[in-house]
């Protein structure tokens, strides 16, 4: 009797939540499956098996947006742990007060989104970098945005912008849980700060890292508000990240068969990646 | 024991999000508000606009509303309004939830086609019968009439004529391409004196510049008919010489790093303060030089054509970039409604007086006095509309998202000298043919 009024309590808290998973998500995956087998664009739709998957493989552009986005995310997520964690570092020191206004202030453009940070720095990119080489004549501030490299690097710059403050509040959580005591039995056999660092806090923080790693990873993967506001592809589609070129042969082509197939090989990606690193990262966790 | 259960209390629904956003990306649309506030009382007969111009939402919303006042048939009609090129991305999404609305702005031919099973004959309907010549063929599918044309647009180069007279230019005297390039380098030897930066403004960061420009070029391929580019197949380049030489000579006296100039730097700071003597650009941006300088449409602005079929004959493209369909899925009150409301809109007293005043539209409609009509640069294309001096709205009718997609990058590819031109026609003419 006991058994089953529990059961009924699980079921009953339970399947609310399962009911808006279904519909949400994995409904819409299915869906997006059966789509990605069909030529639809948008009002009729045809079965057509593999084809868009074939025809992905000869996409220069697709291949073209899924490297970019590769390398970015490669970057973006060792920058923005290191300076997460150095940011982290830094406010935890015993400074008084002013620590809690720098963690503030470094959290601050993770409040601002990503369409406005976008202008923001473009704005910053385009009028005051070039007032800049102007006023200095270094040519290193000339024509950001305007080619490849600058465009890959301005993505970077504001991501990590946005993001190393939300990183860093990770890292402080993570940080203020070691327990003092073990920091303190170091001191005494004789570690100094930097040994105290490397193998004392850095083997704890393994689950701040697991955490960490697959947030950057999988928001790097992702993004789309910043890569539109910032450059919108330009130059050339040079700077077109994975999820626009999806976005723009759905709703600028209207090839809505094609672009889903593309989302799910995107999709399996970033699974495969997100999952393996959190895999990785979890055998290194160490439990007291 | 105490961080492993944060994490896991952390990473689950962080992966639950990470698996439905990812999976979902294609499939994401901008969302709507305000669309179902009406619905006063039983009766009333519900009529959604469906509106891509921003810029136009008010005065389209004060007809409405007048509209409604004098209806017999306690009309309501409403305007929906999603612009900034998703437009149409969000009017597939109204379709694909079955919240259809009943009348739409359209962007040529292409877009039509997409909707005309939706759409009805328009043809019966009193303002088709007083529209332009030509102009209908933009919303014709199969010798269907699907669309109401919504306005004429036109554009071309638009220049300071207080600058032109400074530098001791007559802009009438320019009557063929080698006069335009005399009056460039005029205009450029006297930079310091005008107070310029560089002679032209010309936006290479803006996607729909490079598409507008390109149809100085494309328009005498397609034999200037809106229905000929339609059915193309393919797209030579027939015309690519006169682009490219253009293309050079606007990027050579053009402000710096011309990739990242776009729309609001070009217009509302360079060209509006006298910093620009030049820019391509159309009469929509008549309202915002009037919100900046009240005088600049009036005495300083005027138009060049561009000599893109040949070095002597210089044309400026005008059309409808916008046309009205009326769905015909709706209740029959509603479609009916839906026509009366175009009708009233364009025929009656107080919806001309509208859109020539407060929309400051170029009628696409004859018997209007070009006098009426507010600016001059407005006047001269609606003059030339008239008397069919003008080449068409080609570009509107290009494969989709082959600009965005093609022409925008390669065009801008080239002006970075990443490729040559023959690279640039190649590239697009392949992309032309494969995505029509």
């Amino acid at each position: 009797m006991k058994g089953k009024k529990k059961n009924l309590y699980y079921w009953a808290f339970v399947i609310p939540s399962l009911l808006v998973v279904f519909f949400v998500i994995v409904l819409p995956l299915i869906l997006g499956i059966g789509t990605s087998l069909t030529n639809s664009d948008g009002h009729n739709a045809v079965f057509i098996g593999l084809n868009n998957y074939i025809r992905l493989l000869s996409d220069d552009q697709f291949i073209y947006s899924l490297w970019f986005t590769i390398r970015f995310a490669f970057v973006a997520v060792i920058l923005i742990n290191v300076i997460g964690l150095g940011l982290a570092l830094l406010v935890t020191q015993k400074i008084g007060k002013v620590s809690l206004f720098f963690r503030t202030i470094f959290f601050m453009p993770n409040l601002i989104g990503g369409i406005i940070l976008g202008f923001i720095w473009q704005f910053i990119f385009v009028r005051a970098f070039a007032g800049i080489a102007e006023a200095t004549g270094l040519s290193f501030f000339n024509a950001w945005l305007a080619d490849t490299t600058t465009g890959f690097w301005g993505l970077v710059i504001v991501f990590l912008w946005q993001m190393s403050g939300y990183i860093m509040i990770i890292y402080i959580s993570f940080l203020a849980n070691i327990p003092g005591e073990l920091i303190e039995a170091g001191k005494i056999d004789g570690a100094n700060k930097w040994q105290a660092f490397w193998l004392i806090k850095f083997p704890m923080l393994a689950p701040a890292f697991t955490v960490s790693l697959f947030l950057t990873l999988a928001n790097a993967f992702k993004i789309y508000d910043l890569n539109l506001a910032l450059t919108n592809g330009a130059p050339f589609g040079s700077t077109e990240m994975i999820a626009m070129n999806i976005y723009n042969t759905a709703f600028f082509q209207y090839q809505q068969g094609y672009a889903q197939s593309k989302a799910v090989v995107f999709f399996l990606i970033v699974a495969v990646i997100s999952l393996t690193q959190v895999f990785i990262t979890r055998r290194k966790e160490v439990d007291l | 024991m105490k961080k492993s259960m944060l994490f896991s209390l952390l990473a689950v629904p962080l992966a639950l999000y990470g698996c439905g956003t990812g999976g979902n990306e294609g499939g994401q649309t901008p969302s709507e508000d305000g669309q179902n506030e009406g619905g006063t009382s039983g009766e009333a007969v519900t009529v959604d606009f469906f509106n891509q111009k921003p810029e136009i939402t008010a005065q389209l919303e004060e007809l409405a509303e007048m509209y409604n006042e004098q209806s017999e048939n306690n009309a309501d009609v409403m305007i929906t309004t999603v612009g900034s090129g998703e437009g149409s991305a969000a009017l597939q999404a109204r379709f694909s939830s079955g919240d259809e609305p009943a009348l739409m702005m359209l962007n040529g031919l292409p877009e039509i086609e997409r909707y005309s099973d939706s759409l009805v004959d328009v043809s019966e309907m009193e303002v088709a019968g007083t529209v332009i010549d030509g102009l209908l063929e933009g919303g014709t599918i199969n010798g269907t009439q699907l669309g109401i044309p919504l306005n004429i647009e036109g554009f071309g180069l638009m220049y300071n004529k207080e600058l032109f007279e400074q530098a001791g230019v007559d802009p009438d005297s320019i009557e063929s391409y080698d006069d335009f390039v005399d009056a460039v380098e005029t205009l450029d030897s006297q930079k310091e004196e005008l107070g310029i930066e560089e002679v032209f403004g010309f936006s290479g960061g803006e996607n729909y510049i490079a598409n507008q420009f390109s149809a100085n070029f494309t328009s005498p391929e397609f034999n200037h008919s809106i229905l000929d580019a339609y059915s193309a197949e393919e797209l030579t380049w027939e015309y690519g010489d006169q682009m490219q030489k253009y293309t050079d000579l606007i990027n050579e006296y053009n402000v710096q790093p011309i990739l990242t100039v776009d729309y609001s730097r070009s217009v509302e700071e360079l060209f509006v303060n006298d910093q620009v003597a030049m820019v391509h650009q159309g009469v929509w941006i008549v309202p915002t030089l009037n919100e900046i300088d009240p005088d600049f449409a009036q005495e300083k602005l005027g138009i060049l054509p561009v000599y893109g079929e040949s070095d002597t004959e210089g044309k400026i493209p005008a059309g409808s970039p916008w046309y009205i369909g009326v769905n015909g899925n709706l209740d029959e009150a509603v479609v009916a409604e839906a026509q009366n409301f175009i009708d009233w809109m364009y025929t009656s007293e107080e919806g001309q007086e509208m859109i020539l005043g407060d929309l400051a539209f170029i009628p696409a409609q004859e018997g209007y006095d070009p006098e009426d009509i507010s600016d001059p640069v407005s006047r001269q294309i609606y003059e030339a509309m008239l008397a069919g001096e003008t080449s068409a709205f080609v570009h509107n009718q290009y494969p989709s998202g082959w600009f965005q997609q093609e022409l925008y990058p390669e065009f801008q590819s080239y002006l970075n000298g990443e490729q040559s031109w023959e690279a640039f026609e190649e590239n697009t003419s392949q992309a032309f043919s494969e995505m029509r």
